[in-house]
């Protein structure tokens, strides 16, 4: 198990290394200027000049990079343009957030979806299935941003439940901290579950037309049992890939939710960062997500043979 | 059972982390006192006056820190810091006399050293003040000594006579030039917060959330009435926080829900579920910016006098306005805006649509349809409208225009290297009307930005720097409009209002020409 680890991190560093050199580079070609977004409309030549060279991009890119590869090895990303502030503490300090609302959500998600449709595949055909199905591919059809705001509207304005703007850390107010994520994570659970549902169902429709499930029911196990312990484990093994996916996807910034809800997450650092073209912070960002969309994926197959028995890690 | 055992460990270790990352988030403590709340769509740059800057950066810093004087809302400089001051009969020497009664947010009492070190500060080339050029070799005048024959007093010596000399001290994207005490920065010179004068000092600043400034105690206020940035400054509340809502719809509910006090800077689009509130008041303010067409005047179709022409007698500015700010902005083809004191009978016709004298140019001029790029952005939603306005109304003279929506720092980057064929742009509120013309007027080979860069356009521009008089400026003014709109540089469109809304319960609010949010003189019942 552990060799294996091992070689499945070995085997990023070449993602890793790819993705710097891409991201290096995909960056520069996007046309703009950091030192003029920074210095704005009407800068004087001589004062764009100065500034460009105190952020070193007036040296040729090959030496830019090989600067910022070597910095990068000892663990430093640099310091954002923008702020000055170093990027591995402005990319840790706004993972944080989008960390937690990403796994409560997932978590959430992944269990409506894996009790729906389990549920909506033994009762294929059925109201309930009708309705589990309808329901995810209303979910699936909406935008968070638009469902982001009819919450913040309803609980927010309508109703005055919940608090919508602005953000405060748990360490301040844990109560607080809590409510203002409530929207943001429930967004995002209603988001992520469609998917999630639609796939559980798939996958358990499948199984339950295996000869081993019927053979199960054949020796008069109680349909709870056959469900609980024989159709769900390998029905979930597919929709853990997706969650292994989703995860990825979403820890590397959920930048519209936390506009909606002015939730200062990495989403919305890369997204500034990338109108503003501050070269650091997007490099680090994107490397930093690449990392964490490895290394999730890593936990998701290690996690197969708990629910897969067929599958083991090797 | 056993893996349903498993399956239980694999989500409780996910919830657990989901906990765990929960408290590695920071934390600040919580403010007391009666704090009014605003809000910014982006956050500030930096702490740092007239260097890492943007509007907002400088709407901030504006309370933090004031210069030796400050702008009126008719544009004239008016006394902050300096309560009086004399300019010598060549135009060269201005003597200020600091006033008595200011301290520093850290208790010094200001004295000419601080506005010594200050200004000499603004002129290192590496503080990277945005006025800097100003005051080189190509700037309004350059300083040749900054003195203090005694505490209390200041004299700047300048290379030639400089009439536009304190409209850029006071000029809000310098910084105001405001006076900070040297603790601003550390021992090595690095900048750390701004110890100012203002009547507000820097409180906690949470990146992508929110700033706070603090009201300062020791503030004492200029007589009279809020001017501008200038007359008296009253803190009426404890706190200020500028919350960062980068959504609108969010804004508009959390100013409805009673979240946040001031909406600043709302589109025109936004004021539906707004207006007819009782629990809110709009303010409306006809402002000093400018919308205009760039022209790239050496392009090699758009050199034709005779196309620009064309393309200008299709434009229906008066409509154009209308549609584009829902009826708040005002129609004007002078880069002279509205709002300007200087705005008068030659700056107020407006050119009228005319699309058979235009096809007759266009005949003239040899244009067989070649398509022309015409450059925007989303940035500020208008600029976008505009170019689709426009595209559709250059059609109906059989002007082709394809519309090339770029990025913000993309649409900057092309503007400011000048690789265009048309663009839409929006130029910020300039105080005087030299600034404006400024936008457009200059030399091609040193500011490939410049769209108007006739040796007779620069002649005037340089005339309007020579005399602080306004009646002879004037004349030179309405000189520059009657050539810009004969040889169509670039068409000026409009000049916009900045439309706020407030809490009825917010006393004082009010934005003015500059466009800038002042938080002073602003209270809570």
């Amino acid at each position: 198990m552990l060799s294996y680890i091992l070689k499945r991190l070995a085997l990023t560093l070449p993602t890793l290394s790819l993705v710097s050199i891409a991201v290096f580079l995909l960056i520069r070609l996007i046309p703009g200027d950091p030192a003029l977004v920074l210095l704005g409309e009407g800068a004087d030549a001589a004062a764009l000049a100065g500034l460009r060279a105190d952020l070193g991009l007036d040296r040729p890119l090959p030496l830019q990079f090989v600067s910022w590869l070597q910095h990068a090895l000892r663990g430093d990303l640099g310091r954002s343009i923008v702020s000055g502030e170093p990027v591995a503490g402005l990319i840790l300090q706004r993972f944080g957030l989008t960390a937690v609302v990403v796994l409560i959500a997932v978590t959430a998600a992944t269990v409506i979806a894996a009790i729906a449709g389990l549920l909506a595949a033994w009762r294929r055909n059925s109201v309930i299935d009708l309705a589990v199905v309808g329901t995810a591919t209303v979910v699936l059809a909406i935008p968070s941003f638009w469902l982001g705001l009819l919450l913040l509207l309803l609980f927010g304005l309508k109703l005055g439940w919940l608090p919508f703007v602005g953000y405060i850390p748990f360490s301040e107010s844990a109560l607080q901290a809590m409510l203002f994520l409530v929207l943001p994570v429930v967004t995002l659970t209603i988001t992520e579950s469609g998917v999630l549902t639609r796939m559980m169902r798939s996958s358990s429709i499948d199984v339950l037309h295996l000869d081993y499930v019927t053979h199960a029911r054949a020796k008069g196990l109680p349909e709870r049992t056959v469900l609980v312990r024989h159709v769900f484990p390998n029905a979930f093994a597919p929709t853990l890939t997706l969650v292994g996916l989703t995860l990825g996807h979403l820890l590397g910034g959920i930048a519209v939710i936390e506009t909606v809800f002015t939730l200062p997450g990495l989403g919305r650092l890369m997204v500034d960062s990338v109108l503003a073209r501050d070269y650091p912070v997007v490099q680090g960002c994107l490397l930093f997500t690449a990392f964490v969309y490895v290394l999730v994926n890593l936990v998701v197959d290690l996690c197969y043979p708990f629910f897969d028995p067929r599958v083991t890690a090797r | 059972m056993a893996r349903s055992a498993h399956l239980a460990h694999v989500l409780g270790t996910l919830a657990v982390s989901g906990a765990l990352a929960l408290g590695c988030v920071c934390s600040q403590a919580v403010t007391a006192g009666t704090m009014l709340r605003a809000r910014f769509k982006s956050d500030i740059v930096s702490t740092n006056p007239g260097t890492r800057r943007d509007e907002n950066t400088d709407a901030v810093l504006l309370h933090v820190v004031e210069g030796l004087v400050a702008s009126r809302e008719d544009g004239s400089p008016a006394p902050m810091l300096a309560s009086r001051w004399t300019v010598s009969a060549d135009g060269r020497v201005y003597t200020f006399t600091l006033r008595p009664d200011v301290v520093f947010h850290n208790g010094a009492p200001l004295t000419a050293a601080e506005v010594i070190w200050s200004l000499q500060r603004y002129l290192k080339p590496e503080t990277r003040w945005r006025c800097f050029a100003e005051f080189g070799e190509h700037g309004i005048a350059q300083v040749l000594s900054i003195t203090a024959p005694d505490p209390h007093t200041v004299v700047i010596a300048l290379d030639r006579a400089a009439p536009m000399f304190l409209t850029t001290l006071m000029r809000a994207d310098c910084g105001g030039t405001g006076i900070l005490h040297p603790d601003s920065v550390d021992a090595d010179g690095q900048w750390r917060a701004p110890i100012g004068t203002g009547p507000f000092e820097m409180g906690e600043w949470r990146h992508n959330q929110f700033i706070e400034l603090n009201r300062f105690a020791r503030y004492s206020p200029l007589p009279g009435a809020r001017d501008g940035n200038a007359g008296g400054k009253h803190a009426l509340v404890d706190h200020v926080r500028f919350l960062i809502i980068p959504d609108s719809s969010a804004a508009r509910a959390a100013l409805i829900r009673g979240s946040l006090d001031v909406l600043d800077n709302l589109a025109a689009s936004e004021l539906t579920g707004i207006r007819g509130r009782p629990d809110l008041r709009l303010e409306r303010v006809p402002i000093l910016d400018c919308y205009a067409l760039l022209i790239q005047t050496h392009d090699p179709l758009l050199s034709d006098v005779r196309l620009r022409k064309a393309i200008a007698l299709t434009i229906d500015t008066a409509g154009l306005t209308k549609a584009i700010t829902w009826g708040t902005g005002t129609a004007d083809n002078s880069p002279i805006p509205v709002a300007s004191p200087f705005y008068g009978s030659v700056e107020a016709p407006l050119r009228q649509p005319n699309l058979a004298q235009a096809r007759r140019l266009l005949s003239a001029a040899g244009y067989d349809g070649q398509a022309i790029q015409l450059t925007t952005s989303r940035r500020d939603p208008q600029m976008f409208d505009a170019a689709v306005v426009i595209q559709a109304m250059a059609a109906q003279a059989g002007i082709h225009l394809d519309i090339d929506t770029v990025d913000w720092p993309a649409h900057l980057s092309r503007y400011t290297v000048g690789t265009y064929q048309l663009m839409m742009q929006s130029f910020s509120a300039r105080l005087d009307p030299t600034l404006s013309f400024g936008i457009f007027i200059g030399d091609k080979r040193e500011e490939p930005r410049k769209v108007w860069d006739t040796p007779h356009s620069r002649e005037l521009l340089k005339r309007t720097m020579t005399s602080a008089d306004p009646a002879v400026r004037q004349v030179v003014f309405d000189e520059l409009t009657r050539n810009f709109v004969d040889e169509v540089p670039a068409v000026a469109l409009f000049s916009s209002s900045r439309l706020s809304a407030v809490r009825s319960n917010v006393t004082g609010y009010r934005n003015w020409s500059a466009a800038q949010q002042r938080l002073w003189g602003v209270g809570l019942n």
